[in-house]
């Protein structure tokens, strides 16, 4: 084949030329086989530079180009686009980055000449064996599946719809809401709460580009982004009813779940009258009715923080705000009440948080740190017994005990991800992308999280997801816009295959299955996100990355090495 | 029924020993078979010329008076027959395999690697004092004979392969069942069994396992940590041999690319090795250019970059059986070298090779805090 390679070696401005000898490098690219022209220029980048690189791949008839400058994270795409546009398929280029693994960390020019020389060599030497690819379109579809019909549901439901955009939004309970419809007032505005949920549950059902299905369960999500597809069938009737539907994104908006506290002895809940959870007190504080079995008004309240905490290991966020309204409404409603708070650590992050702990604080209200605590009730009456900061062990009576448990992944999170193909994390929700920089994404394109269902959250912070999902369906699903599968992908070559199935274990997309008939893996291309591990996994070498082909990396190799 | 609270794990069952040992293991298996326990058995047995040994599936029971469960090479893998029989889906009859402890162990590697099925399969292993190695021993097959079996009644490896002399997994690690004859006496061995497909068995043959095995186990582990120190030392002395690339290479530049190493390997069962295939052919200017880099190259190519390649993708999965070693015509000490390597990447991973079929490869598995050896370490 007859290669006409062209390199162009870029100074960065100063970034490069002062560091880097460059003509030293392009008398020893020069020479190399395939090498038609090697040079430098100012600026690739600049729009004069681009319009160079574009001329001289016209005029020298170049059939590869080499690029020796900054990270591809800065300018691959803008280089593979002067490829395109000068005739030639972008994927017979490869940037070499002498900028910031060469010139900004190699003090010594001459070693650092001699390392630029070593990466563009190797950038000649894997560019004679690229292959063009071609990029694919597919079709796809911009309505959303939004599982969860809670605050975190809604609002990407509302932010979604639109006469272009279908949403479905799937909700197991008979009514919308979620938890929040339990709660009288949020934290720490203290503002009232049915009235703002009431308010988003009427521009749902009134919207008429959201379709709400309540008592319904996700029963399957086949498919990828653009093009999946949902099962949804209906849990209240005798006869299942399903129903089908093609979206293009998937939500997962199902919230969270309460841990249990009698899987936990010492707070004797489900033994002795008296002893409730947050959510039965604010159910029975919106309800009016802050009483004891008896029916008599408690006169002393104990609120214990971190209930679970060190069984699930984490902190959920949110308890020792509420517990804190709590004292709000107690105080409040019974204004002889005496109050005690028993936490761990407190958790007051955000501008008003600190500020809305230290004006709820008063004679009546104490907060006390402890490490350990137990319930008892001798004589009928409920006593706390825990050991301070000093390790005395201290006893009180009250009448009230309000267990604040920690906040767990709902019960269908297991089935959902394995639906999705998602991963959980350690504490069993699902898994975004990445905790910094990927927080509402999932290693499956077109899935998203948004609010409890990754984590434990505050209303705020669940908005600001659900807001988050949002602004990445919008900007990547578009109604009329085809998407372009990932190019560089997986390919399990047939007849190498042993059926092993390793690569089935270690591929996080879904994309592998097993042919049973011909006990070979096979890649679905299409969903195939390039990541290359069923690639490192194989032990018989019969999968392969395109662009990344064994024999590209070992040229590469060969040269930087040797 | 035992009905004691002990587990099989202590316990075995005594086999009383008449005439040889060979015949008796021999009368058990024909026992199992008449009882319908087995209905083929998968052993060793001396080829019709006399002069060495190899795998049969054996469906007449009559025959196993001929068979040698331990024969004094190693001319085929076991897993590797097993495999053969199992690789497109297991049958509908019930196979005894009698194998030695490493190719038992090849065989779990394999079977996770889904190169085995292990359904309708009996694994049976027993105290292995090692082989010879095979181009030795055929110079003269009778002389040998008797030479093995007399190093085996002394205890005395010398004989056997370098890999053997400095096995530490020669008794029971994986499989159903296993023969135990060290630390016994003459005229017995034990049955012990491992899993639960191992105790129906015994039980199917009303042979209860209540007999103190003390014995063995004292003697398996007296025997394992001789053995590992001398791997440590045969390791070490090994590596100063090819500290630095230029002995490395010279280790290996006798090399005549026959790629019979990685025929001979159990854990080798890719279709068509990536080294033979098309996708290590270049053109010709390729070469040529290589050529003109390094003054010359050496033909054929990859010589050394196939057996790195090999280690590469056997090396966690490897059981240093040494049947590479036996094959290679250039006596390349390539088992010495693979079971080395495997000591230190399985270390990585605190895998041990064909151990237990539930431990997942090494591979399929992430662990975060995994590797922090070899990462580097930034201040």
């Amino acid at each position: 084949m007859d290669r006409k390679i062209g390199v162009y070696i870029c100074e960065c401005g100063p970034n490069i030329a002062e560091k880097i000898d460059i003509d030293k490098v392009i008398k020893a690219v020069s020479p190399l086989d395939d090498v038609s022209i090697a040079t430098r220029y100012k600026l690739l980048c600049s729009e004069q530079g681009k319009k160079f690189l574009e001329e001289q791949i016209k005029k020298n008839g170049l059939t590869h180009l080499v690029v020796a400058a900054c990270s591809p994270r800065d300018h691959q795409h803008t280089f593979m686009t002067i490829c395109e546009n000068a005739g030639i398929n972008p994927f017979l280029f490869q940037l070499a980055n002498i900028r910031e693994q060469c010139a900004w960390i190699t003090e010594n020019k001459e070693e650092a000449t001699n390392k630029a020389i070593r990466l563009t060599k190797a950038a000649i030497g894997r560019v004679r064996y690229h292959v063009p690819l071609e990029k694919k379109e597919i079709e796809s579809n911009p309505d959303v599946l939004v599982i969860g019909g809670g605050i975190a549901g809604m609002e990407a439901s509302l932010h979604l719809a639109s006469p272009q955009r279908k949403i479905y939004l799937v909700e197991k309970t008979s009514q919308l809401g979620g938890v929040v419809t339990n709660l009288e007032k949020t934290f720490p505005d203290m503002q009232s709460c049915p009235k703002i949920i009431q308010d988003k549950i009427d521009q749902v059902t009134n919207n008429d580009n959201i379709k709400v299905y309540t008592n319904c369960e996700v029963t399957e999500i086949l498919g990828f982004f653009g093009n999946f597809e949902g099962t949804v069938t209906q849990n209240n009737n005798e006869d299942k009813t399903t129903v089908g539907f093609n979206v293009g994104a998937v939500v997962l908006a199902t919230g969270c779940a309460l841990f249990d506290p009698t899987d936990d002895p010492n707070y004797g809940y489900g033994k002795f009258d008296n002893v409730i959870t947050a959510l039965e007190f604010e159910k029975m504080n919106l309800a009016g009715n802050i009483r004891l079995k008896n029916g008599k008004t408690p006169k002393s309240v104990a609120i214990i923080h971190c209930v679970g905490r060190d069984k699930k290991g984490y902190c959920s966020e949110i308890c020792c705000m509420y517990s804190i309204k709590f004292v709000r409404y107690l105080q409040n409603k019974i204004p002889e009440i005496k109050i005690s708070n028993f936490y761990t650590d407190l958790c007051l992050p955000e501008k008003s948080y600190q500020k809305f702990y230290e004006q709820s604080r008063g004679k009546k209200n104490d907060f006390i740190r402890i490490d350990s605590i137990k319930i008892t009730n001798p004589g009928n009456k409920l006593t706390i017994t825990h050991n301070d900061e000093q390790g005395n062990k201290k006893s009180h009576g009250v009448d009230m005990v309000i267990l604040s448990p920690a906040l767990e992944p709902s019960v269908d999170t297991k089935k959902l991800a394995e639906f999705t193909r998602i991963s959980q994390d350690d504490e069993g929700f699902f898994a975004e992308e990445h905790e910094k920089l990927g927080p509402v994404t999932t290693s499956t394109e077109g899935v998203y999280i948004a609010g409890c269902a990754q984590g434990p959250k505050s209303i705020q912070n669940t908005l600001i997801q659900a807001e988050a999902v949002a602004g990445k369906i919008l900007s990547s699903l578009i109604p009329g816009k085809k998407i372009e599968p990932e190019v560089k992908v997986a390919h399990i070559s047939e007849s190498f295959c042993i059926g092993c199935k390793t690569c089935l274990t270690v591929c996080s997309y879904g994309v592998i299955t097993f042919d049973s008939t011909k006990k070979v893996c096979v890649a679905n291309e299409v969903i195939c996100r390039g990541c290359g591990n069923c690639v490192a996994a194989c032990p018989s070498g019969a999968a392969s990355l395109k662009h990344f082909t064994f024999n590209q990396l070992r040229q590469e190799l060969k040269e930087a090495v040797l | 029924m035992n009905n004691s609270s002990d587990s099989s794990e202590d316990k075995g069952v005594v086999i009383q020993v008449k005439n040889t040992q060979k015949e008796t293991v021999n009368d058990f298996l024909k026992k199992a078979m008449e009882q319908g326990v087995f209905d083929a058995v998968l052993i060793s047995m001396k080829v019709p010329a006399g002069d060495s040994f190899a795998y049969v599936l054996l469906t007449d029971k009559e025959l196993l008076k001929d068979t040698f469960p331990l024969p004094p090479i190693m001319s085929v893998q076991g897993a590797k027959a097993i495999s053969s029989i199992t690789r497109r889906g297991k049958g509908n009859k019930k196979i005894a395999a009698i194998m030695r402890p490493c190719e038992i162990r090849a065989t779990v590697e394999l079977t996770k690697l889904g190169q085995i099925d292990l359904d309708n399969i009996v694994l049976i292993s027993m105290d292995c004092f090692g082989v010879m190695p095979t181009p030795s021993f055929i110079k003269d097959p009778e002389k040998s004979l008797k030479k093995f079996e007399d190093a085996i009644r002394i205890e005395d490896d010398t004989v056997m392969r370098p890999v053997c002399r400095i096995c530490d997994k020669s008794s029971m690690v994986a499989g159903d069942l296993h023969i135990g004859t060290r630390g016994v006496q003459k005229d017995a061995f034990f049955i012990v069994s491992n899993t639960k497909k191992g105790k129906d068995i015994l039980d199917k043959l009303g042979l209860i396992s209540n007999k103190n095995i003390d014995t063995w186990l004292a003697k398996v582990k007296e025997n394992a940590k001789e053995k590992q120190k001398k791997r440590k030392q045969a390791h070490k002395d090994l590596q100063s041999s090819i500290k630095n690339l230029d002995k490395f290479l010279d280790t290996f530049s006798h090399c005549i690319n026959c790629h019979n190493c990685m025929r001979a390997c159990p854990i080798c069962c890719c279709r068509v090795c990536y080294f033979d295939s098309d996708k290590m052919k270049h053109p010709s200017d390729d070469y040529l250019r290589i050529a003109k880099s390094k003054g010359s190259i050496r033909f054929l190519p990859d010589t050394t970059i196939f057996h790195i390649g090999r280690m590469v993708h056997m090396s966690l999965s490897c059981v240093s059986c040494g049947s590479c070693e036996d094959a290679c015509p250039m006596s390349i000490p390539v088992a010495q070298l693979f079971s080395m390597t495997a000591d230190e990447t399985q270390g990585l991973f605190d895998y041990i090779a064909g151990k237990s079929l539930e431990e997942p490869l090494p591979l399929t598995t992430f662990i975060k805090e995994e590797l922090s050896e070899v990462e580097d370490v930034h201040d």
